[in-house]
């Protein structure tokens, strides 16, 4: 006889919610009276945000000077590979009119069509070089600024760190034609912690120099990595404070990345007061080669950071659209309604 | 015996086997086989196949190769080792290597595992067939063997009730001359018995020590797939005896009521008529799948388009920026121009992009596929008590199939039918007995009824005849002549032989249900059937044995439709009974019965309404004289040699005449519980049932009245009944032609007639007004599915609302499923319970079985099995519509997804040089796919549902997006494309646009690459997941766990990814160090994603809610109608129950061929002892079966019996 699979009283499926499909559950209908009020909520917060973030960041100032044009000397100077020694500095007066920029004043330098999201460039960076403990000679990710040419490790390598932007800028404030005074910066606070306690940290013996002994430094660099600072001697190293910044390689070609902030005191506890300024610029970084330009930015900040009208304007108008679109899909509903009614209770 | 006109000359020709000269069969086609009894090295030399069946795939050592080689076929798994290897060439690497080999490592992992299983259970299965036993006799003695030792050439026994192992040559049996009786129901789906003979010279080999020394060999055609056909020779001591498929024991036959039987092997396992009938087993994909393998085609073009335009942006951008850019950046020792930096980013492009189509989409797949079969085989609602039988998805890849079933191809026997005949309704001189009505006056249902009538004062009544109107019984008792005379004739005019083992426990056996009913009918009513010998009937009437003379049996054929005996009776009275189709039978009464017709004619009508195959009863009374001349008349016609068939005809119409009614009977072919309310819900929901049988064409029309597909209703059904090419064309021609001339007529104007003549055949036919149906036979059948003829066969079948093939084999059943299925591009579905259905089963798109019947091949080859035929509905509306549902909301979601997840990097090609590089951290693209996004969008593709599953029920046009394929077709795939390349834009250029002045609240850069990557990261996390919870009509708190958890899981991998402690471990693989805190803490980013959020998802709001408002489909309005709640009685569309009489003629359906009639008037049937053969002097011995075998070979080619013929017949 032909032998079916044994019958077993268990074969009976057990009754469970979940076997049966009969979980219990939430059925989303898209009600018009739900869809609408969520419209019209959601057009409501995006119109307010919008106005608060657009009055926001109209309270805030901005000066923005491109000194590619007006260093133009220093740009050709630096064209040249072989000048890397000669020094060039470059003074750009500007007249900080009207208001002063109250409170926090931050100063950016800007760059224009340097691409620091580069595949290549961007994974061109060694983070174990960079850590304690770990080997100063780890180039292995760098390429192509492993070693130089006598097969010795560079520190810190890589194409990252090798085009660290090396302009000074300082600003002078010039309360009349011959009183100059430096306005103060500061360096710290300008870096996340995780950075600067995690992700970089210096050899441990006091003597960097000897710590990078056998290594050279970055093609571009003019000083070895321990020599960064020559006034203070913990901003060296990996620890240096610009070096750090820079290697938070930026999103777009076009970046302002922090150089300092304001340090509020004396005459500077309010901001900077109007009158003339002018930035003092050790025109190091060349910029020309690769038709890219470079400037300098003050800027101060509202609640949320920067002082970007486009979240404002894209909340205002999201905003608006949906504001309208809740009126015209009411409309359609309303419209629509007794004729769907009949259609429902057919 | 006849040599067959079929056998090759060759055979006839060689006296004695010739020489070997044939090449083996394992090598090339075997041109004919030869098996020598009891001779096992003989052979084995020809390399026969054995009798193992082999459905698996793979062995323990096979596996891994062969399945990884199987797997690497599939298009795309071998797409993405592709790009595995472009991810280890360094130089157009742009994405590690893990983000490709996890995921693929996984689905390679889980289709084996999957695969092995599945081969685990066919090993099983096939072991238990290989493993089951057979008396072999070797060496002289009879030993168990399992089946698979059985070789070509053996000599096995089978006992009763066993089915057949191999196909044999039957030698000898426990019945007289050799005969046996088989049952075929696996093989041809034919439910009555049939008889074998062995050929007289081994018939005699009854014992074991005979059929040792047997040593004939056999020479006979190779296998083949024709059930009904075989040829061959025997030879044995120097003399050859031709074989034919009338010697033959078909493996899937089981032997019934003969002890035991010897057989010789002549084809085993794959070679036997079965195997070869079963087709190969095809991998069935669905027409999603297809769709999918066309869409990731032409993603894949466009995958390969993006990459091309990025490629032509690097080169430009190296020409003109990143040549000057070389001090910051050189370029790779590799590249020495910017045309080849293009080609490089060319293939960096190919695989950043080619998340677009993550693999993770084919897992995601099965995984939904296999929770869908799950469902199926958890539903209670799909499980039979009766036979503790669940349903079973035994494949797990179609199930999505089920939602777009446009036609049905079913099996009748088995499948409709329960294949129980049941005495049911009878009229009796103008009274009819059998209608219960309940207290309304309706109909009674099943299980509303009363008790059945009670049988017990009659000891011989069997049990389980049941019968709900007691007032036959007392019609009987008090002794009406009508009703007695009814069941007399009952008792006697049959041909079904008794068996009883203990006094009062009676077997019959019946050569057709039909019969069997009615004779158990006529038992319980207190007229039993007792026994026979040639000459005489005993019947127990009312408690009195009677025993009356059998003087002649007409026995039944096709075209009289009937069959009379002549009996005399105790009192020497000769009567004539007579039981045949009503249209035959009602001419040949006698005019003074006119009242009493009507009357049973308005009866005849109502039972055919419901469906139940009726016989109209006379008989006649004969006097001495005229009986003794008709005799001798017939006996000279019988003995004629030439047309002897038309000679005993006419005799038999002259007798046969002037006969009075008694009544009729009304059978009901038991029909499967639901089964018509599941043909009529589904014909709702659009589906074409087309029913193919083997059965003859009476029985399927009947069954096609009774289960509601034929209808009263329908303007015309078309009967296609021509034998040949010419005919047949001009039975079609005309249906068409009749729909057309309708469909005209119903056009009001001019215009709609103009419109007619100059559009296509097909087209008008698609518009035929009116309900047609059309059945064709097998032989017809035959004709129409040739090549010049299919289109036009397809034509109008299709524009019929049902479909009749009767009498077809199981390999035309196939033919007309792979017709539908290459023309109409239709989902087609095939259900069946028989090894006559597996080749149809298999063809179709989607193969059903019922499972819990005696045989399991139907079941094996099956892709969904379950015990009834009403889960269909289930299987279909319910879980084969959300199955759909759910794959298609499933694969927009996806699609969608992946797009808004991998486009950003193409916006972001423009900004960063067309380096290639990623928006995203890379541990981020390898999660999003099988961690972030996967686990809510499984949990959809799962478990949602639009409207609950009574209201798929209750609207069976909620079926009709699947078959149309609205919900996922090329239009729905732009149009998620299109969504997801809108959210991908949005979610690029808003933060773009914020980050590229913006910066932190402390002052310090905000669009660093990092938090740029980790702010689109987020907000596309977000989007994509409001987006699922959108599209996610049914929230269980599996959803809510997925989702939510889903979020959760993402920000904590984030913090993790970020945190100190795994910088400190690895610092050059995790260089986000950091960022989660830093980033996240800004109010811009939140902002900056919250508009994104925004922004990406309330268009898709409004849209659906304007969709909903001016364009709802039915699933919305039935949705919403359910919220409403208005307390509306829920329309029942479905299925209104037809309890409208008809005045449709029954078919007779009355026996599958002829009966045994000849049989037992011959005696030979009879057992020795039981009576003495020598009283028969009328005929030789052998005679009765030659006559027999002259009759079937004539009915082969009769019109009638044509279903014998071969396909091209």
């Amino acid at each position: 006889m032909e032998e079916r699979p044994q019958h077993r009283l268990s074969r009976l499926p057990d009754n469970s919610a979940l076997k049966q499909q009969e979980l219990p559950a939430h059925r989303l209908y898209f009600t018009a009276r739900r869809v609408l009020f969520v419209f019209f909520t959601t057009g409501i917060f995006c119109l307010c945000m919008g106005i608060i973030l657009i009055l926001s960041a109209r309270s805030t100032q901005e000066i923005e000077i491109n000194y590619t044009r007006i260093c133009a000397n220093c740009a050709k100077l630096r064209e040249n590979a072989s000048n890397f020694d000669k020094e060039c500095t470059c003074s750009i007066p500007f007249y900080l009119s009207g208001k002063m920029m109250v409170g926090y004043v931050y100063m950016y330098y800007k760059l224009y069509g340097f691409y620091q999201n580069l595949y290549r460039y961007v994974r061109s960076r060694s983070n174990r070089q960079q850590l304690v403990g770990k080997d100063t000679k780890a180039v292995e990710d760098c390429a192509p600024f492993k070693t130089s040419d006598n097969k010795t490790p560079i520190v810190p390598c890589g194409a990252i760190a090798n085009s660290m932007f090396n302009d000074t800028i300082i600003l002078l404030h010039n309360i009349n034609s011959s009183v100059q005074i430096k306005v103060p910066m500061l360096k710290s606070g300008l870096m996340w912690w995780t950075d600067k306690y995690v992700r970089f940290q210096n050899p441990s013996s006091k003597n960097l120099a000897d710590e990078f002994r056998g290594t050279t430094k970055p093609p571009n660099w003019p000083k070895p990595v321990y020599d960064l600072d020559k006034k203070d001697p913990r901003n060296n190293g990996f620890l240096n404070d610009d070096f750090i910044v820079w290697m938070r390689a930026a999103a777009f070609p076009t970046f302002k990345t922090q150089y300092g902030r304001l340090n509020r005191t004396h005459r500077f506890i309010e901001g900077l007061p109007a009158g003339n300024y002018s930035f003092n610029i050790t025109y190091n970084f060349p910029v020309t080669r690769f038709h890219g330009e470079k400037s300098v930015v003050l800027s101060t900040l509202t609640w949320y950071g920067g002082n970007s009208l486009f979240l404002g304007l894209a909340y205002t108008v999201t905003g608006a659209i949906t504001w309208l679109a809740s009126f015209a899909m009411m409309a359609i509903h309303i419209m629509l309604k007794n004729k769907k009614m009949s259609f429902f209770h057919q | 015996m006849t040599v067959p006109k079929e056998m090759p000359e060759k055979w006839a020709r060689a006296q004695a086997p010739p020489s070997w000269s044939r090449k083996k069969p394992s090598w090339g086609t075997e041109e004919e086989r030869r098996a020598r009894a009891n001779d096992r090295e003989y052979n084995e030399k020809f390399q026969y196949a054995s009798n193992c069946i082999k459905t698996s795939k793979y062995n323990i050592l096979t596996f891994l190769p062969v399945n990884l080689f199987e797997q690497f076929q599939e298009v795309a798994n071998t797409y993405f080792l592709f790009l595995l290897i472009l991810q280890l060439i360094p130089q157009i690497s742009s994405l590690s290597w893990f983000t490709t080999i996890v995921p693929l490592v996984l689905v390679l992992t889980i289709t084996a595992v999957k695969d092995a299983t599945d081969d685990y259970f066919r090993h099983k299965s096939d072991n238990q067939v290989n493993n089951r036993q057979s008396q072999v006799l070797i060496n002289g003695i009879l030993q168990q063997e399992q089946w698979m030792n059985v070789c070509v050439g053996d000599i096995i026994k089978l006992e009763n009730n066993q089915f057949v192992a191999a196909d044999l040559l039957l030698l000898s049996s426990s019945e007289p001359h050799g005969l046996c009786y088989i049952e075929t129901a696996e093989l041809d789906g034919e439910t009555n018995m049939k008889v074998r003979q062995a050929i007289p010279v081994t018939s005699e080999l009854g014992d074991i020590s005979k059929l040792a020394k047997f040593d004939g060999e056999v020479i006979c055609e190779p296998p083949n797939n024709k059930l009904d056909k075989f040829s061959g020779t025997l030879y044995w001591k120097e003399n050859k005896f031709p074989l034919s498929n009338q010697n033959m024991l078909l493996r899937g036959c089981v032997l019934r009521n003969t002890e035991w039987c010897f057989g010789l092997v002549i084809f085993a396992g794959p070679d036997t008529k079965l195997m070869q009938n079963s087709g190969r087993t095809k991998f069935k994909r669905t027409s999603i799948d297809r769709l999918m393998n066309t869409l990731v085609l032409w993603i894949f073009g466009f995958l390969v388009c993006m990459g091309v335009i990025l490629a032509i942006g690097n080169a430009i951008w190296e020409h003109e920026v990143g040549t000057r850019f070389q001090v910051y950046l050189p370029w790779d020792e590799a590249v020495d121009s910017a045309f080849f930096s293009g080609f490089l980013s060319f293939w960096s492009y190919i695989i950043i992009l080619n998340t677009v189509v993550p693999i993770s989409l084919y897992v995601s797949v099965e995984v939904i596929r296999l929770g869908h079969s799950y469902f199926i085989n958890w539903d209670k609602k799909m499980f039979c008590m009766k036979k503790r039988t669940p349903a079973e998805a035994r494949t797990t890849t179609l199930n999505e199939e089920l939602g777009q079933v446009e036609y049905i191809f079913s099996d009748k026997t088995g499948t409709l039918t329960q294949n129980i005949m049941v005495f049911n309704k009878c009229s009796i001189n103008g009274r009819s007995y059998g209608d219960v009505f309940d207290v309304l006056g309706h109909k009674a249902e099943l299980g509303e009824r009363p008790e059945p009538v009670d049988f017990s004062f009659n000891p011989l009544a069997d049990k389980k005849f049941l019968f709900w109107d007691p007032s036959l019984l007392e019609a009987v008792k008090i002794g009406d002549p009508h009703t007695h005379e009814f069941f007399r004739l009952l008792s006697l005019c049959h041909t079904v032989m008794s068996e009883e083992k203990n006094e009062g426990e009676l077997y019959y056996k019946a050569q057709s249900p039909d019969e069997g009913a009615l004779v158990t009918a006529a038992r319980n009513f207190g007229f039993v059937f007792r026994s026979r010998t040639p000459k005489t009937i005993t019947v127990h009437e009312m408690g009195t044995a009677i025993t009356y003379q059998l003087l002649a049996i007409l026995d039944f054929n096709n075209i009289r439709k009937r069959m009379s005996v002549i009996v005399r009776n105790p009192e020497g009275k000769i009567r004539l009974y007579c039981k045949g189709a009503d249209t035959i039978l009602l001419d040949r009464l006698h005019h003074s019965t006119q009242e009493l017709l009507n009357t049973t004619m308005d009866h005849l009508n109502e039972y055919a309404g419901e469906g139940l195959r009726t016989l109209v009863l006379a008989y006649k009374d004969l006097d001495e004289e005229y009986y003794e001349e008709w005799a001798e008349r017939r006996l000279q016609a019988s003995l004629a040699q030439d047309s002897r068939e038309d000679r005993l005809a006419s005799i038999y119409e002259e007798v046969e005449n002037d006969m009075m009614l008694l009544g009729a009977t009304a059978i009901e072919d038991k029909l499967q519980q639901g089964v018509p309310e599941t043909i009529a819900l589904l014909t709702l929901a659009n589906i074409k049932i087309w029913v193919l049988t083997g059965d003859k064409q009476e029985t399927a029309v009947n069954i096609g009245y009774s289960c509601k597909m034929l209808t009263d209703d329908m303007t015309e059904v078309f009967i296609v009944t021509g034998h040949t090419v010419l005919e047949v064309r001009e039975e079609l021609r005309k249906a068409r032609e009749k729909m057309m001339d309708s469909s005209r007529s119903v056009g009001n104007g001019f215009t709609y007639q103009e419109k007619l003549s100059s559009s296509k055949l097909t087209s008008v036919l698609e518009a035929v007004a009116g309900e047609y149906a059309l059945v064709i036979n097998g032989h017809s059948l035959a004709h129409a599915l040739e090549a010049d003829m299919e289109l036009e066969f397809l034509e109008t079948a299709c524009a019929c609302k049902a479909v009749i093939c009767c009498r077809v084999t199981p390999l035309q059943k196939a033919q007309v499923v792979e017709l539908v299925k290459k023309y109409k591009k239709a989902v087609t579905l095939a259900i069946g319970d028989g090894a006559n259905d597996v080749s149809m089963i298999k063809t179709a798109h989607i193969g059903v079985g019922i499972s819990g019947q005696e045989g399991i091949q139907a079941v094996l080859a099956s892709d969904y099995s379950f015990s009834q035929f009403k889960f269909l509905q289930r299987l279909l509306l319910v879980h084969g519509r959300w199955s759909y549902l759910r794959m298609c909301k499933f694969l927009c979601y996806f699609f969608y997804k992946n797009f808004a997840f991998t486009m950003v990097h193409f916006w972001f090609g423009f900004f960063c040089g067309f380096s290639a590089q990623t928006v995203y951290d890379q541990y981020f693209i390898t999660l999003y796919n099988i961690v972030y996004t996967s686990l809510p969008v499984l949990a959809m593709g799962v478990f949602d549902q639009d409207v609950p599953e009574q209201r798929s029920m209750e609207y069976p046009k909620l079926y009709e997006p699947g078959q149309l394929n609205l919900l996922f077709n090329k239009r729905e795939f732009f149009i998620c494309i299109a969504q997801g390349i809108y959210t991908s834009v949005l979610m690029f250029f808003i933060p773009y646009g914020v980050f590229a002045d913006a910066t932190r609240d402390d002052g310090t850069q905000l669009a660093d690459y990092q938090s740029f990557a980790v702010t689109v990261a987020t907000s596309l996390v977000i989007v994509v997941s409001v987006q699922i919870g959108l599209d996610t009509g049914y929230w269980t708190a599996i959803n809510h766990f997925f989702i939510w958890g889903s979020l959760a899981v993402y920000f904590a991998i984030l913090f993790a990814m970020h945190s100190n402690g795994l910088f400190d471990m690895f610092p050059n693989q995790f260089r986000f160090v950091g960022n989660a805190q830093n980033t996240l803490a800004q109010p811009t980013v939140w902002l900056t994603i919250v508009l994104t959020t925004v922004v990406c998802i309330m268009p898709v709001v409004a849209f659906r809610f304007l969709r909903l408002n001016l364009k709802p489909d039915l699933s919305d309005t039935v949705r919403y109608t359910q919220l409403v709640r208005k307390k509306q009685k829920a329309q029942h569309r479905c299925m209104r129950r037809v309890g409208r009489t008809g005045s449709r003629r029954s078919g007779y359906a009355f026996s599958h061929q002829e009966g045994f009639g000849e049989l037992i008037m011959s005696g030979k049937n009879m057992r020795l002892s039981s009576l003495a053969l020598s009283s028969f002097t009328t005929r030789s011995s052998s005679s009765w079966i030659e006559s027999l075998r002259r009759k079937k070979s004539d009915s082969a080619s009769s019109p009638s019996g044509g279903a014998d013929k071969p396909l091209k017949g």
